[in-house]
């Protein structure tokens, strides 16, 4: 059985400035499922989920996303997608709590107290949740971003090194957080330098070297992408 | 695209515009030639002097065709962005900003030869009279549309803010136009002497006035092609830069 | 309405919290008027004229740095892009940051009034409170220009620069209007002087807030 997938790419391009930084990557993600896409620093991963998001045009090919082209989301399909950034994207003058209230609001899910402790609780910054943003370390940051793009209860959720600067305390919150949303049809994508691991989540993995998608473990076919890990 | 002649091959692989227009150049140049010589002739030799200002009104015939191409070549920066922000293609871009950067040449003629006119009738190089100060205006707004494509040339966004100003910019034009009016009405300075009111009495006067008018309406859309048709070639090879940079890349994986 | 309440909520919030903008803009504003008083005497030949002028003057660059630093807090965590992404409507995004730069440039133009009051010596009286409607228009109007070019601006090199080069030259009508009808306010002139200058402000406003609620999406997304 082929389910309709979530987001699919047709031979998506992107280029910045001369710069090619993703060629003709065709992929699918599918509800339920979660995906890796494993490089190295500038391999074009941030990249290609930020076309994903619908943040970044591509230079060339299509990208839909709930079936609709990712340049025009209605709504309804914005409402639907959590995204975790490398940036914070958190307030850093705004308490925890008023960070996760208002982007709560924005996207018109429960915020009441209630709600957003739950959240809180869930990422470990209930202690901390009056307070700002500002006197968090990176890895409280971490923390409360990935509390703020799941929140939105997303049919598709972007991950853009979940992992990064968490204790491992953190990374199994986060590991657990990622299969809840799995697990309620979420369809994951998520990046990561090397192969990952999650407690009881089948991940699909493949790599982007140099601007393209390959299987995973196949991307030393061409013998030069293996020798520039860390462009 | 066989049929195209080897010396333009490459731009002629997507687009046929640009060579088109280099090609279409040449004769606009011509007819901007014998224009400008038509009315040349026409203003120092056909057209009898105005009675009141003597020889220094034939300035006008230059001055009111420069400032008619001025606020022209703005409304089309405004609708190549309006194009642009709709269609998202390249070439609108190229066009608006070739027409603003033509459109600035006229524009500062348009204040130079005022300027000129102004110093024997009015006693002074510049006044704050309406017309001129909405000119002025128009030429600042023009030198921000210019600045911001300077500035933000690294930008990739360029082109989109380059659309939003100038659309912003020429719909702020007609209240620039009706607030200055209003401004020097009811504080109508000495110097000005009369409102503007050229009477043309003569129809030798309008006749040359009309085809200065046509002379600087060519000459403007010669200059204009010949921008756009560089600021085409110019997004032309990013683009095959960016297609070349694309095939090594992949070349590479091989 | 949700979700305009939530961002002009969050803006208020943070600017309750550091004071940053309305302080900025107070303090730019006061020095401007010192600079003026020096530049024009205190006891200027048209005290309604020169004090309007002044007025006009610390708001035109004072508000350049306020809508300089609303957007500030937008930039600083990349949170420009997570409003981007969110179903919000942009020209929802736009009237919110409109509406906190508006609020901002009104408390600190207040107390600039009351400035400008005590440095040409100026009656305090109700002659004052006419100058709230070419005020408010003017504000209106000027936050509307300056939010849809700061977000421009503040996305290229040398933004600081960039910014007055745009909006001052697209300003002209609101301040030419503005500072005749300020001006005819402090001098105790009857209503209808102000009324068509007060209509050219009307205009501005209504131009200006549509084109930017229309053109917003454009300077927020990316390439």
């Amino acid at each position: 059985m082929m389910a309709t997938p979530v987001v699919e790419t047709h031979a998506l391009s992107k280029s910045f400035g001369e710069t090619p930084v993703l060629r003709d990557v065709n992929l699918k993600l599918f509800a339920g499922r979660a995906a890796v896409l494993i490089g190295g620093n500038g391999a074009g991963k941030s990249t290609l989920l930020r076309i994903l998001g619908g943040l970044s045009r591509p230079s060339a090919g299509r990208v839909t996303v709930f079936g609709e082209d990712s340049l025009s989301l209605s709504h309804q399909s914005r409402r639907r997608i959590g995204m975790l950034s490398h940036q914070s994207w958190l307030y850093p003058n705004l308490t925890a709590r008023e960070n996760i209230e208002f982007y709560a609001t924005l996207y018109g899910v429960p915020h009441s107290q209630a709600a957003c402790d739950r959240w809180l609780d869930q990422v470990g910054l209930l202690a901390v949740a009056d307070e700002r943003v500002r006197s968090f370390s990176r890895g409280m940051e971490q923390r409360l971003s990935l509390a703020r793009a799941m929140l939105v209860e997303p049919m598709l959720l972007l991950l853009d090194e979940p992992f990064a600067a968490l204790d491992p305390d953190g990374v199994a919150m986060a590991s657990g957080l990622i299969r809840a949303q799995v697990e309620r049809g979420c369809a994951v994508a998520m990046t990561a330098h090397g192969a990952l691991q999650l407690d009881g989540l089948e991940l699909e993995a493949c790599s982007v070297a140099r601007g393209r998608l390959v299987p995973y473990g196949e991307e030393s076919r061409g013998g030069r992408v293996r020798s520039m890990p860390g462009r | 695209m066989a049929a195209e002649p080897s010396s333009s091959n490459i731009a002629d692989s997507t687009g046929a515009s640009a060579p088109a227009m280099a090609r279409l150049a040449p004769w606009l140049g011509v007819a901007t030639l014998a224009l400008m010589l038509a009315s040349l002739f026409m203003v120092f030799e056909y057209v009898p002097t105005e009675a009141q200002e003597g020889i220094v009104q034939r300035i006008f015939y230059f001055h009111v065709p420069c400032a008619w191409v001025a606020f022209a070549a703005f409304g089309l920066v405004a609708i190549a962005g309006v194009f642009y922000l709709w269609l998202g293609d390249q070439i609108w871009d190229d066009l608006g900003y070739a027409a603003a950067e033509s459109g600035m040449v006229f524009c500062t003629l348009v204040l130079i030869t005022g300027s000129l006119w102004a110093k024997p009738i009015w006693g002074a190089w510049w006044t704050w009279d309406s017309r001129i100060t909405t000119t002025f205006i128009l030429w600042l707004l023009y030198g921000g549309y210019l600045m911001l494509r300077a500035m933000a040339d690294d930008t990739p966004e360029v082109a989109r803010f380059g659309a939003v100003v100038g659309i912003v910019a020429a719909l702020d034009v007609p209240v620039v136009i009706v607030s200055v009016r209003l401004w020097r009405t009811i504080h109508p300075a000495v110097l000005v002497t009369r409102q503007g009111g050229h009477g043309l009495e003569d129809p030798r006067m309008i006749a040359t006035l009309l085809v200065a008018t046509v002379a600087f309406t060519v000459m403007f859309a010669w200059l204009l092609m010949l921008r756009f048709a560089q600021l085409r070639l110019r997004s032309r090879m990013k683009e095959l830069r960016r297609a070349l940079a694309l095939a090594e890349a992949s070349a590479g994986d091989l | 309405m949700g979700s305009f309440a939530a961002l002009l909520r969050k803006d208020l919030r943070l600017e309750l919290r550091s004071g940053q903008s309305t302080l900025a803009l107070f303090a730019l504003s006061l020095l401007i008027l010192v600079v003026l008083v020096f530049a024009l005497s205190p006891e200027p030949r048209d005290r309604a004229e020169a004090s309007a002028g002044a007025l006009w003057v610390a708001m035109v660059f004072a508000g350049m740095l306020g809508a300089t630093r609303a957007l500030l807090s937008e930039n600083e965590n990349g949170c420009i892009r997570a409003l981007a992404m969110s179903p919000v409507d942009p020209a929802m995004l736009y009237g919110a940051k409109l509406a906190a730069a508006f609020i901002f440039m009104t408390v600190a133009e207040a107390a600039a009034v009351l400035l400008v009051v005590l440095f040409f010596n100026l009656d305090f009286g109700p002659s004052l409170l006419r100058l709230a409607p070419p005020l408010v228009l003017g504000t209106l109007g000027f936050s509307a220009l300056a939010t849809l070019l700061a977000a421009i601006s503040g996305r290229t090199r040398a933004g600081d620069l960039l910014l007055p080069l745009l909006a001052v030259p697209m300003f002209v009508p609101a301040l030419i209007a503005g500072v005749k009808s300020s001006a005819a306010a402090l001098a105790g002139a009857p209503f209808s002087a102000m009324s068509q200058w007060l209509g050219v402000l009307v205009a501005f406003d209504v131009l200006f807030v549509t084109l930017g609620g229309l053109l917003f999406e454009h300077v927020i997304g990316e390439d």
